[in-house]
């Protein structure tokens, strides 16, 4: 299956004009995405609308206003998290006495999907997986099977979260981020924890190779705790999809929590220890659809063939991009592969 | 393309913790609906319920699960994957296979601990609360893979209410398209005063049992449950039992608005229109319809449109929400066993408190337990954000 | 509290609890419909409303359609106010 558009905001210069140069710094251990103005978006629609939903109608609507597709498929963790939260404080304030709906409403995560369908009246299949740190992989395997089916069809694909106050609380509560880290010194750090990020990158995805940004080879999707089983998993795909690795790019989740940097050390080596090593967490943070954000920089890379130098973990004398392996894994738990070539 | 079957079923709702619980609750018209006993809310005596007869602490004793790490919901799904694989007779090597797949469906996950999500939600610096994980939709998907150790692809769809359709339709995709040999798929939700709440701001909750398709309806009642399913290729279950083929599966949105369906019932038509295409069955082939029927105005208006549109003349049909309520996430899950001990027996179950039709459809479900010739069931499940899901069973 | 007063009042209370973020509270018509033309509110929003009258004016209404007579315009919800307030 071939990538044919995409669009990506994130917390730094990625719609529009993009710009990979300059970095725009965390705040508070928090990266948050930069919103566009929402163009088309009723606005009796755009007034409920939480800041999941604006980012997922700002990176899809674009994309489909003119072209009809087949499918609209979402992968979000969780949603309009912070529309949760809110009607929660209410049933708890107002200890569950008259309370407005709206937040309810707008709480479910297939509100992304539902809007982009209600504001384009789409009356395709329409899916939203939340499989956190799969969710996004699950939207693709998704769009694979739909043009195994029905070949001649193309389909909205998308991973899109927020960061709530809340959720990070608790995510930070439960040791996944770190307050005090910050995207400037993000990988030279020894200690548990993370930034968060945030952000919506969205693809149109079909069977036609002319003109494409893209093709997505592979995509392997597990849950372990067992990083040596990780790594058989990775050599194993490595050697199913007989990855030739010249002229290949190895895209890292790694996010400067000190826990995980040795699974993502021993897939690199998997690979080769001459193998270029990019990660892109310094630009988003951390997210459970952060991968959605990393097949976009590999359609980058593949369409510009390099990457501003501040992506390379290691010295590399890489001259052409054919090829690209992303590994990220969410919270120890949830591991993907996807492989991307031109 | 290979068939996709049924070799496993589990469940657990208001009416019964087995298949044989439930089938016998419907043969004799029980309804699980009535007065909460576990549930705390202040609606908790206001309001009818759908709630399984058992504590939390009772659910995770029987399960030998030790207490305080998990929620209700995952306790739920635990109970239902566990009946589910076991009938399926499927090994610790079937299950950590990385062609097993996991596919769960839920609306309230972990929060069915709303005091417990706000109190960390709003906590500063230490917190010793066991839940700090547990919260989220897919949290139970995450617990179930971990306590079976699934080797393969998992997944957990929030689509509203019609999550745990989208599950079951996408496990037999999984299977079709060779990305999985044994697919492990269903749904749960619990009690939760999130959920109650929400529905009751939407003045959507019934202070009665629920009456669907009933023109006096006066909205729905909320209830919980589990349900999950092993779907396998029928050539790769030679020598097991088979319940049903999972013969069509269709989804479309509505693109009406966020909370109901539109008059002309377009989500709902083109659901039960593609699950028919898929299945390569005319309408006429339908022996009975599981409707999604949640006695809200809304939805059994809207739904009985649909089927009017599609079928021209409805087969029986009935809504099994007046005997465990509306599950919600869990639903199409719990009703697909219900659909497939229907085929399994060649009987149809009552729909419950039904007087009189809709004045605009006229359309009045069935009121008595009967044995029928049945060789494929469709059931429906819609939900908000205009997702709609339709599913057909097939006898084998 | 004057009639007009308490328009403005609900008016302004009005775009504060739907985020009506676009509308200016004093280009509200006192008889310009709230639902469907005009203004273009829905369902949601009229469940909304009939929280806001229970909140700040201590009006409970149990019946979404009894709701949505006195939801017709700014003038029926002033009118309903004078007559059923309890704060």
């Amino acid at each position: 299956m071939y990538i044919h558009q995409h669009i990506c905001i994130s917390p730094q210069q990625t719609n529009g004009v993009v710009d990979l140069e300059a970095i725009h710094p965390s705040s508070a251990g928090k990266l948050l995405a930069l919103e566009p103005k929402l163009g088309g978006v009723p606005p009796g629609m755009l007034r409920r609308m939480s800041k999941a939903v604006r980012m997922g109608i700002g990176a899809g609507l674009p994309l489909i206003k003119e072209v009809n597709v087949d499918g609209i498929i979402i992968g979000t963790a969780n949603g309009g998290m912070e529309d949760c939260i809110q009607f929660l404080n209410q049933i708890i304030d107002y200890e569950e006495g008259l309370l407005t709906p709206a937040n309810f409403v707008q709480s479910t995560p297939n509100a992304i999907a539902g809007q982009l369908s209600l504001i384009t009246k789409n009356r395709a299949y329409n899916a939203t997986h939340v499989h956190n740190g799969l969710a996004f992989e699950n939207a693709l395997i998704d769009a694979k099977m739909s043009l195994a089916e029905k070949p001649d069809t193309q389909y909205l694909v998308g991973g899109i979260d927020e960061i709530s106050s809340y959720n990070y609380n608790i995510d930070q509560l439960a040791g996944w981020y770190d307050s005090t880290k910050s995207n400037e010194d993000l990988y030279t750090s020894t200690a548990p924890g993370t930034i968060a990020g945030e952000g919506a990158a969205m693809f149109v995805i079909n069977n036609n190779a002319a003109a494409a940004l893209g093709r997505i080879d592979a995509i392997e999707a597990f849950q372990s705790m067992d990083q040596e089983q990780v790594e058989a998993r990775f050599k194993n795909f490595l050697s199913t999809y007989n990855t030739d690795i010249n002229h290949t790019l190895f895209i890292s989740g790694e996010n400067g929590d000190s826990r995980f940097l040795p699974g993502y050390t021993s897939c690199e080596l998997a690979i080769g220890s001459s193998i270029p090593v990019v990660r892109f967490k310094h630009l988003t943070g951390e997210y459970p659809t952060s991968s959605s954000f990393a097949l976009w920089l590999a359609c980058q890379a593949l369409a510009e063939q390099s990457l501003p130098a501040h992506f390379y973990k290691n010295e590399h004398n890489l001259t052409q991009i054919d090829r690209v392996i992303l590994y990220n894994q969410y919270q120890g738990l949830q591991h993907s592969f996807i492989l991307v070539s031109r | 393309m290979s068939r996709i079957v049924v070799t496993g079923i589990g469940i657990i709702t208001a009416i019964g913790e087995t298949a044989d619980e439930n089938r016998d609750s419907l043969i004799h018209a029980k309804t699980g609906i009535g007065k909460a006993r576990f549930f705390n809310s202040r609606y908790t005596g206001q309001l009818p319920f759908g709630e399984i007869n058992q504590s939390t602490e009772l659910l995770a004793e029987k399960l030998g699960i030790e207490n305080n790490i998990a929620t209700r919901t995952d306790l739920l799904a635990l109970h239902a994957a566990k009946q589910a694989i076991i009938d399926a007779n499927l090994s610790k090597e079937d299950l950590s296979g990385n062609d097993t797949a996991l596919i769960g469906g839920s609306t309230v996950g972990g929060m069915c601990l709303t005091d417990e999500m706000y109190a960390d939600a709003n906590a500063a610096g230490i917190s010793n609360s066991p839940y700090l994980t547990s919260y989220s939709n897919s949290a139970n998907t995450s617990f179930l893979q971990r306590y079976f150790n699934v080797g393969g692809l998992v997944n957990t769809f929030n689509t509203a209410c019609s999550s745990s359709a989208n599950a079951i339709m996408y496990g037999a995709r999984l299977l079709k398209n060779g990305l999985a040999k044994k697919v492990i798929a269903g749904g749960v939700d619990s009690l939760s005063k999130y959920t109650v709440n929400g529905f009751n701001a939407l003045m959507i909750l019934a202070d009665e049992p629920c009456r669907p398709f009933d023109s006096e309806r006066k909205g729905l009642n909320l209830g919980e449950g589990a349900a999950f399913l092993v779907l396998e290729r029928e050539e790769d279950a030679s020598g097991k039992r088979v319940y049903a083929e999972v013969r069509g599966y269709g989804n479309s949105n509505d693109a009406f608005h966020p909370s109901s369906t539109s008059v002309e019932g377009e989500g709902p038509y083109l659901s039960m229109k593609r699950a028919l295409e898929v299945a390569g069955l005319s309408p006429e082939e339908i022996n009975f319809v599981n409707a999604h029927g949640t006695a809200t105005e809304n939805n059994d208006e809207t739904e009985s449109a649909a089927m009017l549109r599609l079928f021209g003349t409805p087969p029986d049909f009935a809504s099994t929400k007046s005997y465990t309520g509306h599950t919600l996430g869990a639903a199409g899950a719990i009703e697909a066993v219900y659909s497939i001990i229907s085929l399994q027996h060649q009987e149809v179950y009552p729909s419950l408190h039904f007087t009189q039709a809709i004045t605009a459809t006229g359309l009045s479900p069935i009121t008595t337990y009967k044995q029928k010739n049945l060789q494929h069931i469709m059931s429906n499940s819609f939900g908000f954000g205009g997702n709609c899901t339709s599913l057909i069973f097939s006898k084998m | 509290m004057e009639k007009e007063a308490l328009k403005q009042q609900v008016k302004e209370q009005i775009v504060k609890f739907l985020n009506l973020n676009t509308v200016n509270p004093t280009d509200i018509k006192d008889d310009e419909p709230l639902f469907g033309e005009g203004l273009g509110l829905d369902s949601i929003d009229s469940i909304e409303l009939i929280v806001m009258l229970s909140r700040e004016y201590g009006i409970n209404i149990q019946d979404p359609k009894e709701g949505r007579k006195i939801l017709t315009n700014v003038n029926t919800m002033v009118d309903y106010i004078e007559q059923h307030r309890t704060k």
